[in-house]
């Protein structure tokens, strides 16, 4: 008996796909099934599931710490894919040009983005400590802030002075003329110094002392713990974002830029109108894994939580109350709300890829 | 405008975006500079976070090397072995009108907190005997507002027993009295400063420099076995992460190669579906396969004998054979290499499968080497679904739940400095991977994402 030939190809792709299916049957499309199934019933892990039908959605929106959850996903959800997103196209338009030893570079900035979220969770422990290196460098900055100010003054008073004086003498100055820019720097700096020695400027007693971490206090909405991990995850993460946007950079065409100086655009409009258009399918990418990303935040709720932690109203995620719900210590589980819970973050994710794909940028490009 | 002018003004803006480039490098290394600086320090919440401090002295580091070689033999970790004897000095200022009162003791103190405290350790004061402080040298100073007083002090381990980890002390000064010098620096200074406290006299250098980082390795130890549990959980991530990369590059090939060359029934409807599942968070499918594999997956495990698979690694494995974005990666690669290479071996009667292996897996391995970079990082980072899966016994975590235990047994009595010292120890092996493979690292996310 002989086989037709496309039969024979379509058992291949079976026995190739045979591992793949396995794992995306098993491990996916039948935990993803009974998921649902157990979000319409009462389970507890070990009697058999009693059916309840939409109960556990209905007592989901009247529990006040799964709406705390709800609440913080979003709002962390949306401030960290904001920033990273923001600041990593930021950085690679930075790092995008040929200069000399740029890899190097390139690799140091990689650096925060390859440890793990545990590491990074210590290390966050330490920094957010009340005398830990935020609060430090916070004070720091407070209290030189007369000479921040100073030495702002002194540049923009020295750069004005210089390229006003550049075009008395009929030359076509811009006002961040770099090499202006570099002696009003350093005039600045020789400025804020000399004050500071004749004690024009001192520096003021402050000490910032914001307890980040065991606290429920809030701002914006967000409390003090989650806005710790907010700062340390936008940090770990740009890298990743930025090697994505500079890969997208390097695909738009260098004479674009050319023709468009040629007619006089300045950089703002080139920027508007060239690189974010263009790179709209990365932005599309880097937002979307920012989001899938960012809404499942866990690792660092339980590092941060814990003994001597953040207490966990302050840090409750949609992730960490179904796993809350699903091994509760000295608790019996309740796997149904779990599942409910987890289906409500799933359905939440979709519907904010999607509405994103439908109005705010297309992976198609530019239209 | 001279030509002149526009060569400065190009000099000037490189210039500037070299210190734009160096500004951007301080931000993203100075918080792992300091925080690697801090666990080496006695309190790494001192305020202000000073940049020199004794850890990072020369004069220190020859002490504890000769200290340590004096005490054991050993100059690196250092300790006590009997028979042996150390010799410290110490000056003191003392002020006119003060007795000259220096108390020696070595103090009953406990050796290791949290994890540590579990474990039996002789006690350095049962074994060791002082003699001293003796007065060596007494000169006048300060324009004769007091004087100066230099002490020897020796500590004597005689007889048999045990060998010690470290050797506490404790000076008591009268007040007025100040420590001016000291072979090694003092660990820190109690009862306003009337007490100089050096944790361990006969430290070694690793001992000294790197304290928190020895005492993390030996305090985290397994209570049956005594072994460092820290290098057993480093070593169970190797593990997992190589088997992991092992069926990830199989069975993503396989799959890649499936969905971009061959033609078959619902090729479209996987390939969305296979979107689908990368959307879909790992809490919803969470509770089913974490009962799947407690039910040894449908109750196949138990004609091997086995009756559950959770906290083995044969669960961890077999639950994430191959990711949906591995065979995402593998498929866009496999369809931007031309097609001419596989049909001639395809007329010649090659089947799929040797087409795959004998031919097209050879030229893939720059896409190889991105994917199994980015799944040993994934995996060695993999925080959730082994913290399900694997429970106890602790000797078979991976790094990151360790890492976990080890911060909630610590975090209590708040020694960030052994819990900065952990994270530290785990970055090390991914930090070399990254210094030895970083082209990979950097391209390799480029692999998964542009071609979308």
């Amino acid at each position: 008996m002989r086989i037709k030939a496309r039969t024979l190809e379509a058992l291949y792709a079976l026995l190739l796909l045979l591992p793949f299916l396995f794992s995306l049957g098993v491990f996916f499309l039948y935990a993803f099934l009974r998921a649902v199934y157990f979000s319409f019933t009462d389970y507890n892990l070990f009697s058999p599931p009693r059916w309840v039908g939409l109960a556990n959605y209905w007592a989901l929106f009247q529990e006040p710490s799964f709406l705390l959850a709800l609440k913080h996903t979003l709002l962390y959800s949306l401030v960290v894919t904001s920033l990273q997103t923001f600041f990593a196209l930021i950085l690679a338009i930075a790092l995008n040009r040929p200069l000399r030893g740029i890899t190097f570079f390139r690799t140091v900035y990689y650096l925060p983005s390859v440890i793990s979220t545990a590491a990074a969770s210590l290390l966050l422990l330490w920094l957010f400590q009340r005398t830990g290196l935020v609060n430090q460098v916070l004070s720091l900055l407070f209290s030189h802030l007369p000479h921040l100010a100073g030495f702002a003054l002194l540049f923009l008073g020295l750069q004005g002075a210089l390229v006003l004086w550049e075009r008395r003498r009929g030359r076509r100055t811009p006002f961040l003329d770099p090499g202006l820019a570099a002696v009003s720097l350093l005039g600045a700096f020789l400025g804020t110094s000399a004050f500071q020695a004749w004690g024009l400027l001192q520096a003021r007693e402050v000490r910032v002392d914001i307890p980040w971490l065991p606290t429920r206090a809030s701002f914006l909405g967000l409390p003090y713990p989650l806005w710790a991990i907010v700062l340390m995850n936008t940090y770990t993460t740009i890298p990743t974002f930025m090697v994505l946007f500079l890969a997208g950079l390097k695909g738009i065409p260098r004479t674009l830029y050319e023709a468009a100086a040629l007619d006089g655009a300045t950089p703002w409009i080139m920027f508007s109108r060239i690189t974010v258009p263009l790179l709209r399918p990365v932005l599309f990418l880097v937002i979307t894994l920012g989001l899938i990303g960012t809404l499942q935040l866990f690792d660092q709720v339980l590092f941060v939580g814990g003994s001597g932690g953040a207490p966990l109203e302050s840090t409750i995620t949609l992730a960490y109350y179904v796993y809350g719900n699903v091994f509760p210590s000295g608790a019996t589980p309740r796997v149904g709300l779990a599942s409910a819970a987890a289906l409500v973050l799933a359905g939440l994710t979709l519907v904010i890829v999607l509405l994103q794909r439908r109005f705010g940028v297309g992976e198609r490009g530019w239209s | 405008m001279g030509a002149k002018e526009a060569v400065r003004r190009r000099w000037a803006a490189l210039g500037w975006a070299y210190g734009l480039l160096l500004a951007f490098g301080v931000f993203f290394v100075a918080p792992f500079v300091m925080g690697f600086l801090a666990s080496l320090k006695t309190d790494p919440l001192e305020w202000p976070f000073r940049l020199a401090f004794p850890q990072v002295s020369p004069k220190n580091w020859a002490a504890a090397w000769r200290l340590g070689q004096a005490g054991s033999g050993d100059p690196w970790l250092g300790g006590m072995r009997p028979g042996r004897q150390v010799a410290l000095e110490v000056v003191y200022f003392v002020p006119r009108g003060v007795e000259p009162t220096l108390l020696a003791e070595i103090p009953r103190r406990k050796p290791g907190a949290g994890m540590g405290a579990v474990f039996e350790t002789p006690y350095a004061s049962d074994h060791v005997t002082l003699e001293g402080p003796i007065p060596l040298e007494r000169r006048p100073a300060h324009q004769e507002e007091g004087e100066i007083i230099r002490y020897r002090l020796v500590l004597r381990y005689q007889g048999e027993g045990p060998f010690l980890e470290r050797v506490p002390l404790d000076l008591e000064a009268p007040r007025g009295m100040v420590l001016v010098e000291a072979t090694l620096d003092p660990t820190r200074f109690e009862r306003r400063g009337r007490v100089a406290s050096w944790d361990n006299v006969t430290p070694g250098l690793l001992g000294y420099v790197f304290h928190s980082y020895v005492r993390a390795f030996r305090e985290t130890r397994s209570l049956e076995t005594g072994e460092s549990l820290f290098l057993r959980w480093t070593l169970n991530s190797f593990l997992i992460a190589f088997l992991k990369v092992l069926t990830t590059l199989v069975f993503a090939s396989m799959a890649g190669y499936a969905l971009a060359r061959l033609r078959f029934p619902g090729r479209q409807a996987l390939f969305l579906f296979m979107l689908f599942t990368m959307m879909v968070p790992g809490q919803v499918t969470f509770i089913s396969n974490y009962l799947v594999l407690r039910d040894g997956i449908f109750g196949l495990s138990t004609l091997f004998g086995v009756e559950t698979l959770l906290n083995t690694y044969t669960g961890l494995i077999l639950s994430g054979l191959v990711g949906a974005s591995a065979v995402f990666i593998m498929k866009q690669f496999f369809e931007s290499i031309p097609r001419e290479v596989e049909e001639a071996a395809l007329i010649d009667g090659a089947t799929p499968l040797q087409t795959l292996f004998r031919i097209v897996l050879p030229m893939s391995t720059p896409a190889l080497g991105a994917l199994a970079i980015l799944t040993f990082q994934g995996t060695w980072n993999e925080f959730f679904w082994p913290f399900i899966v694997l429970t106890s016994p602790r000797e078979i975590y991976t790094l990151p739940i360790g890492l976990l235990s080890f911060r909630n047994a610590y975090g209590q009595v708040g020694d960030w400095g052994l819990i900065l010292a952990g994270g530290f120890f785990s970055m090390i092996p991914v930090l070399i991977l990254f210094a030895v493979f970083q082209r990979y690292f950097v391209e390799g996310v480029n692999v998964g994402g542009v071609k979308e």
